[in-house]
C-alpha cells in the first residue's frame, strides 16, 4: 500500500489573493467591469442633464423637486433609452441598414401626433443646416480653386496701390 | 469653472450615441450623427414631460414634487412614448 505523498496545503494569505487577482484580470480581459464602469458613468452623465432640465422647469414654474424624485426622472430615462435603442435597431434593420437614421428616430416618435410633429420639425431643421453647410463648403473650395471673391479682390488692389507708393 | 447661470440644457451628442449603443444587440449598428442629434432632443423632451407632469399633478398647494407625484403621471408619460 503506497500511501499518497501528502499534498502540501495552501497557504492562506500567500496564494489566495494570487488566484484573485488572476481572476480579476480575466473579468476585466472580458469586459464586464469595463462594461459595469461604462453604465455607471453613463447613469451619471444622465443623471446630471436631467438635474439640469429639472432646474430649467423649477426655475420656469417656481416649484422645487425633490431629490428622488430627480434620481427617479434619471432612473426613468435611463431604462426608456434601452427600449429606444431596441426599437430603433429594429427599424433599421428592418430596412436593412446597419446605421440608424432620423427616419428610425421619426418612427420613435410615432404615438403621439404633437410629439410626432415637434420631432419632424426638428429634423427638417436639421436637414437644412445641414444644407447650408454644404453650400458653405463648396464656396469655399470653390473659391480656393482660383475664383477670388469681392474681399479677396479689393485686398489685392490694395496691394498694388502700395507698392506705387514707394 | 464658467458659469452659463446653469448648466447645458440638453443630452450630449456623444453621450447618446453611446446610450444606444450599449443595448444595441448587433454590434455593427451605428447611429448616424443627425439621428444623435434628433435623439439628443427627444431625450429632452422626454425629461421635460416628466417633469411638468409631475408638476402639475400637484393637486395641492405645494411646490415641492416627489416621487408621488411622479407615479400618478407615469402611466401616460409612457404611452405617450
Amino acid at each position: 500500500m503506497a500511501a499518497a505523498p501528502p499534498r502540501p496545503a495552501p497557504r492562506a494569505g500567500r496564494e489566495a489573493p494570487g488566484r484573485e487577482i488572476v481572476r480579476a484580470a480575466m473579468a476585466a480581459a472580458g469586459g464586464e467591469q469595463q462594461q459595469q464602469m461604462l453604465t455607471q458613468r453613463l447613469k451619471a452623465a444622465v443623471h446630471y442633464t436631467v438635474g439640469c432640465l429639472c432646474q430649467e422647469v423649477e426655475e420656469d414654474k417656481d416649484v422645487q423637486f425633490s431629490k428622488q424624485s430627480i434620481a427617479a426622472i434619471s432612473e426613468i430615462t435611463f431604462r426608456q433609452c434601452e427600449i429606444f435603442a431596441k426599437d430603433l435597431e429594429m427599424f433599421a434593420r428592418h430596412a436593412k441598414r446597419t446605421t440608424v437614421t432620423t427616419e428610425d428616430v421619426k418612427l420613435l416618435a410615432r404615438r403621439s401626433s404633437s410629439l410626432l410633429k415637434y420631432i419632424t420639425q426638428k429634423s427638417e431643421e436639421l436637414a437644412s443646416s445641414n444644407m447650408e453647410q454644404k453650400e458653405k463648403k463648396r464656396k469655399k473650395s470653390s473659391a480656393a480653386k482660383g475664383e477670388r471673391t469681392p474681399g479677396e479682390q479689393e485686398a489685392a488692389m490694395t496691394e498694388n496701390e502700395d507698392s506705387n507708393m514707394a | 469653472m464658467e458659469e452659463r447661470g446653469g448648466c447645458a440644457g440638453g443630452f450630449r451628442k456623444d453621450t447618446v450615441d453611446r446610450l444606444l449603443r450599449l443595448h444595441f444587440r448587433d454590434g455593427r449598428t451605428r447611429v448616424n450623427a443627425d439621428a444623435q442629434l434628433l435623439m439628443a432632443e427627444l431625450l429632452k423632451v422626454f425629461v421635460r414631460a416628466a417633469a411638468r407632469a409631475a408638476r402639475q399633478a400637484q393637486a395641492e398647494d405645494l411646490n415641492k414634487v416627489d416621487t408621488e407625484q411622479l407615479e400618478k403621471v407615469l402611466p401616460q408619460l409612457l404611452l405617450d412614448f
